[in-house]
């Protein structure tokens, strides 16, 4: 099949430097910085003030793209990890010539800063639903990573909170800011496809990421690693450094195989969000089946089947998507490159083929939105509603069987089980 | 199509009562487990560990009932379970988890109390009125927030007349919380009809002195809850000095229902600042359906710098034909910023009256705009394919070129001859560069590649011989069936130039059809440089693309036959390494058999099987049979990281140890397989203390580098 495919990037594709990529896709609803006198050398009360929470391995790569930008000033970090603390201290003081860059350990310090416009949350998935809670009561804006939430109660908190208070919310999921996959979802939603049949995410992985309750090991320092918060939300279990990778801790529901998951939440995040936008930026399925020959099969309130499987793709690198109608399809990957049924639906135009995961233009389209209070590509509803089908399918994945979610109440249909599933307390003190 | 918001009738209501409901009729739905409930019963009740009793509470979430309710009670005193406790408490159904909880709130305090507190307000227990009452009056600001929040959620009128009754709280954090817990309130009323409270209850919300942010979500709901009547409150934030609350005013201007408030803004465009109006007309835009058009358009054609360059680019989402023409006045003014901003608006002004109209405006144009038309007509794709022709034949060079550009981008495959024409016989040599990019960007546009190609070919056999090699270089874009053919006929001919751009062009071919075009090249073709670039070609689409495993291993084998040296033959161990199958693994293992590759062969054979082993392939067996001596493998000490900062991997690397020097890990680099980056941005090694049939050894490998473990001597 993708041996016969049109190969566009042989054939249309532009290798540009990402920066002049930059220039060419970024700011599609606000007006030129330079307008407003924020390019270049921007005065200093017309920066936007940044913070950073949990600044680990992609934090420190989103903390870069943040640093790109001439309008912000990277004011402070915190983190529970000492090392992670001065390390980001030094990347931004470094950056800046100055030795200004705050540390906190608590969060809280860092929210009840009144000079702080906006928060980057890049802590693990276990934190992310509750520290943007905070952020947005607090009045900052968000750009919190992914994984956004960890069921479906909280997508919906998250929802209705970031509207609540008017704040700006920006998932990380950065391939809504990419032209080949922006390009992707326009063919899909414009009907150029013609109807859509099926829309193809790629998880990684359906098996369980544990992080549970490993035996006792002694605590470190508190100024080294502050055990308690780390824990945060999750519910009590001793110290063992085996769970101090955040990036798997906690992540994706918090109940498949007892105490988490994460392959279909930690790629669906960013593939589901991409079918739906597709779809129109439409509802979660409404129905949800168990895996059966790698595929898990959900399907759409208009009949489109959305299908969770990690074979069968063309190599286009990472978090592929394929977007299937009744005249075309479309396949998309990090590298950067498409695959179309045919030539005719790119319609002359010229897609930029930006690979890998850069986050540089999501970041931008953040901060522009933060200026003009419009709602950026990812906003939370979006969010929340990829989020919500990712956390229904894992429930119809550990329940082994299918369910059916009504959006309208946001419950599933005659299913008690699966219902229970929602939501899940937090540790104490921590609300959402 | 963006949904509906539904966020002023909270799901979290809806879905715990439709759970409550579920539960009461589960005989017709799926029912939770009676049986399992009492397995987890029985180790809550039992000796077990912590862990095992946390994973029970967990279990109880699902298939608990009133059953287990005086167990998970009991650990809510306990700091190390209260949290499982209360995952199960605040899932279960029925009345029997909220007075567990009201019991537990009377002995409870500091945190325990508090998350009790807050899985009373997650289950909005109305009969926990009173006593949330009571501990709001806490002196723990903790328990009092919570109680506040807890109280909001619950959201019914005994709730608010509780929290209004503290808005005077002299703690700002209590203060803060009980606000919040107001706006929730108000929050309900609203979903349920009850607008005039709402409103009340957001307005004393306001004026109560608070964080800032709790005035804005109040005033953001008390615009809402006004309807129609909350526009002068909305317009009132957009002039206020406060920038939060201008922030604010953007934002509920942007979600304000119907089509007055869209008036409003464009009223309030001539008396906001310039700044503050660049703002505003942002937000106008992003009202597509409601959007005053007619005011957006205006703000681009005159006044402030700032707002026409917001208007201007706001037109390119809402502007229609109307704003064709002020936008080409604009796209020829001196200042460039605001002729700039005018292009790009009118390349994606959206409409098909748009094209109708530029199209119309094209025969007639004259001066700076007839070249401006010629590139929108690209840009657009606007089909006006005579005006193009006419165009090409301007004495001024400018409109030529824009004209050429244009049609490379228009022009269908009846018309390309025209442009076949231009690009290898122009009038003007000026022209020829444009001409030339203009036939490539038509002819990798064609629907019909085929087509396009029989016309190249045709061309080609016509064309000078300075043009024929651009023609094949087109040919190579184009791609195809006929262009194949084309190609392969130029690279066997007699003429040296079109063997060296046909065999050129053809190595570089870019899809798995050329390999038996490749391959054919490599063994007939009429030079050796040139057979050798058919070669390299060949083992590149091997290398490059997804086939059967095969396939790939069959390739590798005929390009193998053809090498005459060893810098081919390590071509193809490339493959190998950089496609690892069985097949391929077997290939290489192959090859450990020729002398002068033995070495290289060697080294592909482990990279190979290291990555087959990271996918869980078990390739002892064919490594034994290759000749890979078994040893005893012992892992003595394993450290992974840079300078002080190590990680003890010894374990993982010992799991991985099989009969052999080669470590498989179970992911592709280290950090992956080492569970983490343990010194981000920084070089990391991996040291192994080890002994091989008994002897000790020590090596270190560079950040995911292959790990063969040297023989001790």
């Amino acid at each position: 099949m993708a041996n016969n495919a049109m190969q566009l990037p042989r054939r249309r594709f532009l290798k540009t430097a990402l920066s002049a990529a930059g220039a060419a896709v970024m700011a599609p609803t606000i007006i030129p910085s330079s307008a407003l006198g924020l390019d270049g050398n921007v005065a200093p009360s017309e920066r936007l003030i940044i913070g950073g929470i949990g600044i680990g391995n992609r934090g420190l790569y989103d903390l870069g793209c943040f640093l790109e930008q001439s309008d912000i000033r990277f004011a402070a970090v915190c983190d529970v990890k000492q090392a992670r603390r001065t390390l980001v201290k030094k990347m931004v003081d470094d950056k800046y010539g100055t030795t200004l860059c705050d540390m906190h350990v608590d969060y809280r310090e860092l929210l009840d800063r009144s000079d702080i416009d906006a928060v980057l949350i890049a802590t693990g998935p276990n934190w992310h639903c509750t520290m943007s809670m905070a952020a947005a009561k607090a009045g900052k804006d968000i750009y919190c990573e992914k994984p956004c939430t960890k069921n479906i109660e909280q997508s919906l908190i998250l929802r209705d909170t970031i509207k609540r208070t008017g704040r700006i919310f920006q998932a990380g999921t950065q391939r809504r800011n990419l032209p080949h996959f922006a390009f992707a979802c326009e063919l899909a939603r414009t009907g150029k496809l013609g109807k859509m049949k099926k829309v193809f995410a790629h998880p990684a992985g359906m098996a369980s990421m544990l992080s549970g309750w490993l035996p006792a090991e002694e605590e470190p320092k508190k100024e080294e690693i502050d055990w308690n918060t780390y824990l945060g939300p999750a519910a009590y279990r001793p110290f063992n450094k085996a769970l101090l990778n955040g990036f798997h801790f906690e992540k994706g529901g918090g109940f498949i195989g007892a105490f988490g998951a994460g392959g279909v939440l930690e790629w669906g995040s960013h593939c589901v969000d991409l079918c739906q936008w597709a779809m129109g930026d439409c509802e979660p399925p409404i129905e949800y089946n168990p895996p059966k020959d790698g595929h898990l099969i959900a399907k759409y309130a208009n009949g489109t089947e959305l299908i969770f499987r990690e074979k069968e793709w063309i190599p286009l690198g990472s978090c592929p998507v394929r977007f299937e109608g009744e005249t075309g399809w479309v396949e998309a990957g990090d590298s950067g490159k498409m695959v179309l049924s045919s030539p005719e639906l790119l319609a002359g135009r010229t897609v930029l083929e930006i690979g890998g995961y850069p986050a540089t233009f999501h970041v931008r389209d953040f901060l522009d939105c933060v200026k003009s209070r419009s709602q950026p590509k990812t906003n939370a509803l979006a969010a929340c509603n990829a989020h919500i089908a990712c956390h229904a399918a894992n429930v119809a994945l550990y329940l082994g069987r299918q369910v059916k979610y009504d959006n309208k109440t946001n419950t599933f249909i005659d299913d008690e089980p699966a219902n229970r599933m929602r939501s899940e307390a937090l540790r104490e003190p921590w609300r959402l | 199509m963006i949904l509906t918001q539904r966020f002023a009738r909270t799901a979290l209501v809806a879905a715990l009562l439709l759970v409550a409901v579920t539960s009461t009729r589960a005989a017709d739905g799926f029912k939770v487990s009676a049986e399992k409930e009492k397995e987890q019963i029985a180790i809550l009740r039992s000796d077990a560990p912590p862990q095992d009793k946390a994973i029970a509470c967990k279990k109880l979430a699902i298939d608990g009932s009133s059953e287990c309710v005086g167990d998970l009670a009991k650990l809510l005193s306990d700091p190390q379970l209260a949290s499982w406790s209360r995952i199960a408490l605040e899932a279960i159904p029925g009345t029997a988890p909220d007075e567990a909880l009201r019991k537990a709130s009377e002995s409870l305090e500091g945190n325990l109390l508090v998350g009790v507190l807050n899985s009373i307000g997650v289950r909005r227990d109305a009969n926990s009125i009173d006593l949330l009452t009571a501990r709001l009056q806490e002196k723990d600001g903790e328990v009092a927030s919570a109680a506040a929040v807890a109280l909001g959620r619950i959201g019914n009128a005994a709730a608010a007349k509780t929290l209004r009754a503290s808005l005077a709280d002299s703690r700002v954090n209590v203060r803060s919380a009980v606000a919040e817990g107001c706006v929730l309130c108000a929050e309900r009323w609203l979903a349920d009809g009850q607008a005039a409270d709402a409103v009340a209850l957001y307005d004393e919300v306001r004026k109560t002195e608070l964080p800032k942010q709790r005035i804005v979500e109040a005033t953001r709901g008390s615009i809402l809850a006004r309807k129609g009547d909350g526009i002068p409150l909305l317009l009132e934030q957009l002039r206020s000095n406060d920038k939060k609350l201008f922030e604010l005013g953007l934002y509920v201007a942007r979600e304000f229902p119907g089509s007055e408030i869209d008036k409003s803004l464009a009223a309030e465009l001539s008396t906001a600042t310039p700044e503050r109006a660049a703002f505003i007309v942002q937000a106008m835009a992003d009202r597509k359906e409601t959007v005053v058009v007619a005011a957006v358009s205006k703000a681009a054609a005159s006044g402030p710098k700032p707002v026409r360059l917001a208007a201007i680019k706001a037109l390119s989402a809402v502007g229609d034909a109307s704003s064709v023409t002020p936008l080409l006045e604009t796209a020829v003014d001196a200042d460039e910023d605001l002729a700039l901003a005018a292009k790009a608006t009118l390349a994606e002004l959206p409409g098909d009256k748009v094209n109708t109209q530029i199209a119309a405006m094209l025969p007639n144009a004259k001066g700076k705009t007839y070249p401006l038309l010629i590139e929108l007509v690209g840009q657009r794709r606007i089909e006006a394919t005579p005006a193009l022709l006419k165009a090409i034949d301007s004495s001024d060079k400018n409109i030529r070129q824009a004209a050429l550009l244009a049609l490379g981008e228009t022009v269908s495959l009846r018309n390309l001859n025209v442009l076949i024409a231009q690009a290898i016989g122009t009038k003007n040599a000026d022209d020829t560069a444009t001409a030339q990019q203009a036939l490539k960007t038509a002819s990798v546009r064609m629907p019909d590649r085929e087509a396009c190609a029989t016309e190249l070919a045709a061309a080609l056999e016509k064309a000078p011989a300075a043009s024929k090699i651009l023609l094949l270089d087109i040919l190579g874009d184009v791609g195809g069936e006929k262009a194949l053919k084309t190609l392969s006929t130029a690279a066997k001919s007699n003429n040296p130039q079109l063997q060296d751009a046909g065999s050129r062009v053809l190595g570089k071919w870019a899809s798995l059809d050329a390999a038996p075009v490749l391959l054919d090249l490599a063994k007939t073709g009429p030079a050796a440089q040139f057979r050798n670039r058919a070669l390299k070609g060949y083992i590149s689409l091997a290398r490059r693309f997804a086939m059967p495993d095969q396939d790939r291993a069959d390739m590798c084998q005929k390009a193998f036959d053809l090498c005459k040296d060893t810098t081919e033959q390590k071509l193809i161990l490339d493959v190998c390494r950089i496609q690892p199958s069985t097949e391929t693994l077997k290939f290489a293992i192959k090859l450990m058999k020729v002398p002068e590759l033995k070495e290289d062969a060697t080294q592909t054979t482990l990279v190979v099987a290291q990555k087959l082993g990271a996918k869980g392939i078990n390739v002892g067996e064919q490594l034994s049979k290759a000749g890979f001596e078994k040893v005893k493998v012992e892992i003595v000490k394993a450290e992974y990281g840079a300078g002080a900062t190590q990680k003890d991997v010894t374990a993982i690397v010992k799991k991985q140890a099989v009969d052999l020097p080669l470590i498989t890990l179970a992911a592709e680099g280290y950090n992956a397989s080492f569970g983490g980056d343990p010194a981000p941005n920084t070089v990391k090694q991996l040291k192994i203390q080890y002994k091989i049939n008994g002897k000790a050894g020590e090596a270190t490998f560079a950040e995911n580098a292959l790990i063969v473990l040297p023989m001790p001597k």
